[in-house]
């Protein structure tokens, strides 16, 4: 094993982390804010992955899908917050949990329905299509891509949440939503917002990784459970948490994979337990205690 | 709390017994439905006793399941131990997987519990789809079915075993309401509407949380059992998080903290599937839609529904007569 070997490695490690980033982001955020525990969101991505299909088939061009795509699943995740979510909101995580869950069955069979049941693939754009030599390893640009992608996100994410207005808003909010609703702030419209914003990164991830893994009609469950776990570990409802979460559970399931198969596989689920029994309010928790 | 009312015990035996003619009359297909029908509904009373009376939503029961079925699979088709004591050893595998998994995450509660029940579950998965020994994806063949020749029941035509399985249904059902009418299931029911009270009358909480996943498991354990002779062989789907994900849309359906609802919900869910699945292949948006619907009616299911009509019109009639 060379370094060369290793620096693939941590390339692939961190690509992978980007992307359960932009996930859990969205659905850490939701948690921390409306209590609401979304097992739809990995169907979001789904969802994500198939419209940027076809935005990219009718635009024919990736960078139409990577627009448009956000957007719908915005649109969508909005019908779902009016329909469902807020009805929800205090109805317990039992509740929350079944009709998510029935979410996941009716967005699955509506993918079939709408695209099938192949696995459809995505080019990436012209300019993104080679690889580029990096550190002595040829590796493919658009991961790269989808790594700066990650870190750009995050890096505004983290600018509004620590240095705006709007962010001083959205941290009171979760951590004393009645307090800040007393101090005039509109908590609902700001929960609406922070919830489209979530379902618009689910959508992104989404169609960021069709051009690598293919979209499938199962990529929504099989995302779904290293979400949680990463929203978990990190503390519900951080930032740096999810930040935390998203690089040590990448870090886990793809260099662990590539030299302790056995038993990367379980050490996620091991960590996830850990943090549960012994710290359960996560690595780097939301509020204060 | 747990009343096993009249009209409960009623639709037990109407259930059963339809379901025991069904399998008489109805031929091959007819048995396959029932043998299916009783795995669920034993699965779901399993999650009913301690999603519905000690508020632990588990999404572990699958697992737990898998657990017996694996149990059973290596003590027989690997190591060639006879079916009956094996059968037995794996229902207690199953319950002490339980037990222990119940006594980690008691201190855990509401979305935490649903997570932690969720590592420990995908953690068997995992485990056994990754081990080489016991078949990983491929699964595992040749489980054997009880020999009952000596006593004339040739236990591999299905219509013997469709009955046997809906005799489980019976024992289990018998045996979760016993402990929900227990002692043990009154301070479970007082765990889950407020806990701090029951520690402070000196109640252990985390014990009776542990136990409480103990009995669910053992439970649990024998729908593995029927699940492994079933088909005779096991994979570890069976173990997947949505098994329970299913089994607790079928709870829900059927109606939470009824014991009997969890059954009348297996029975629904399956016809649905099967009947749905001549018509179309897309039955899962019907289920994912029926569960959105009961849940936003308030959670009742079809058990629960009809219990809470008759409740009021009694209230009412008492009402008129006072």
């Amino acid at each position: 094993m060379d370094a060369g070997f290793w620096v693939l490695q941590f390339l692939n490690a961190l690509q992978y982390s980007m992307l359960l980033f932009l996930l859990s982001i969205g659905l850490t955020v939701i948690f921390g804010l409306l209590h609401f525990v979304n097992l739809a969101h990995g169907a979001l991505y789904m969802m994500g992955a198939y419209l940027g299909i076809s935005a990219a088939a009718l635009t024919g061009s990736y960078w139409g899908a990577f627009i448009l795509a956000p957007l719908g699943v915005t649109a969508i995740g909005a019908l779902l917050y009016f329909t469902l979510i807020d009805r929800l909101r205090g109805a317990g995580p039992m509740n929350q949990v079944l009709v998510t869950f029935g979410l996941i069955f009716v967005f699955l069979d509506i993918a079939r329905l709408g695209w099938g049941d192949v696995a459809l693939g995505l080019s990436a754009p012209a300019g993104l299509s080679g690889t580029s030599n990096l550190l002595g390893v040829s590796y493919p640009t658009y991961r790269l891509f989808i790594i700066g992608l990650g870190a750009v996100v995050m890096a505004v994410l983290w600018l509004v949440l620590a240095r705006t207005q709007i962010g001083a808003m959205i941290r009171a909010s979760v951590e004393n939503g009645d307090m800040a609703a007393a101090m005039g702030i509109n908590v609902g419209r700001l929960f609406f917002a922070v919830f489209c914003v979530g379902c618009a990164l689910a959508g992104l991830a989404g169609v960021v990784a069709a051009p690598v893994f293919s979209a499938t009609t199962g990529m929504g469950i099989s995302i779904l459970i290293p979400t949680l776990i990463v929203v978990v570990i990190g503390g519900l409802g951080s930032l740096q948490g999810a930040i935390a979460g998203s690089l040590i559970v990448g870090l886990i399931e793809t260099v662990g994979a590539a030299f302790l198969p056995s038993f990367a596989a379980v050490a996620s689920y091991l960590l996830l337990a850990a943090i549960l029994v012994l710290r359960p309010q996560g690595l780097i928790p939301a509020r204060g205690t | 709390m747990f009343h096993q009312t009249p009209t409960r015990s009623i639709v037990l035996v109407f259930a059963l017994v339809a379901l025991a003619l069904y399998s008489i009359y109805g031929g091959y297909f007819a048995r396959e439905i029932v043998v299916e029908i009783a795995i669920l509904a034993i699965l779901a009373i399993s999650i009913d006793v301690v999603a519905g009376f000690g508020g632990m939503v588990s999404l572990c029961h699958g697992a737990i399941m898998g657990v017996s079925a694996y149990t059973y699979g290596i003590l027989t088709a690997k190591l060639g131990y006879p079916a009956l004591p094996s059968a037995v050893a794996a229902i207690g595998a199953a319950a002490v997987f339980g037990t222990v998994v119940g006594w980690i995450t008691a201190r855990t509660t509401g979305i935490y519990f649903i997570m932690a029940t969720l590592a420990f579950g995908q953690m068997a998965y995992t485990v056994i789809f990754k081990s080489r020994w016991l078949g990983g994806d491929d699964g595992m063949g040749g489980l054997p079915r009880f020999d009952f020749d000596w006593a004339g029941i040739a236990m591999n035509k299905s219509l013997p075993f469709a009955l046997y399985a809906l005799l489980l249904v019976l024992l289990c059902y018998v045996a979760a309401a016993w402990v929900m009418r227990s002692a043990f299931g009154r301070t479970l029911c007082g765990i889950h509407s407020n806990e701090p009270r029951m520690r402070a009358i000196g109640v252990s909480t985390i014990i009776h949380r542990a136990r409480a996943m103990g009995f669910s498991g053992l439970l649990a354990g024998v729908a593995g059992i029927i699940a492994g002779q079933h088909i005779q062989y096991i994979s570890p789907e069976l173990l997947f998080w949505t098994v329970s994900g299913e089994a607790l849309i079928v709870v829900i359906l059927g109606g939470l903290g009824t014991l009997i609802g969890p059954m009348i919900g297996a029975i629904a869910f399956v016809l649905l599937k099967h009947e749905l699945s001549g018509y179309t292949d897309h039955w899962h948006i019907v289920v994912g839609l029926v569960l959105i619907a009961t849940v936003l009616a308030g959670g009742r299911g079809l058990y629960g529904q009809i219990e809470h009509w008759m409740t009021r019109r009694k209230a009412r009639g008492a009402a008129q007569n006072a």
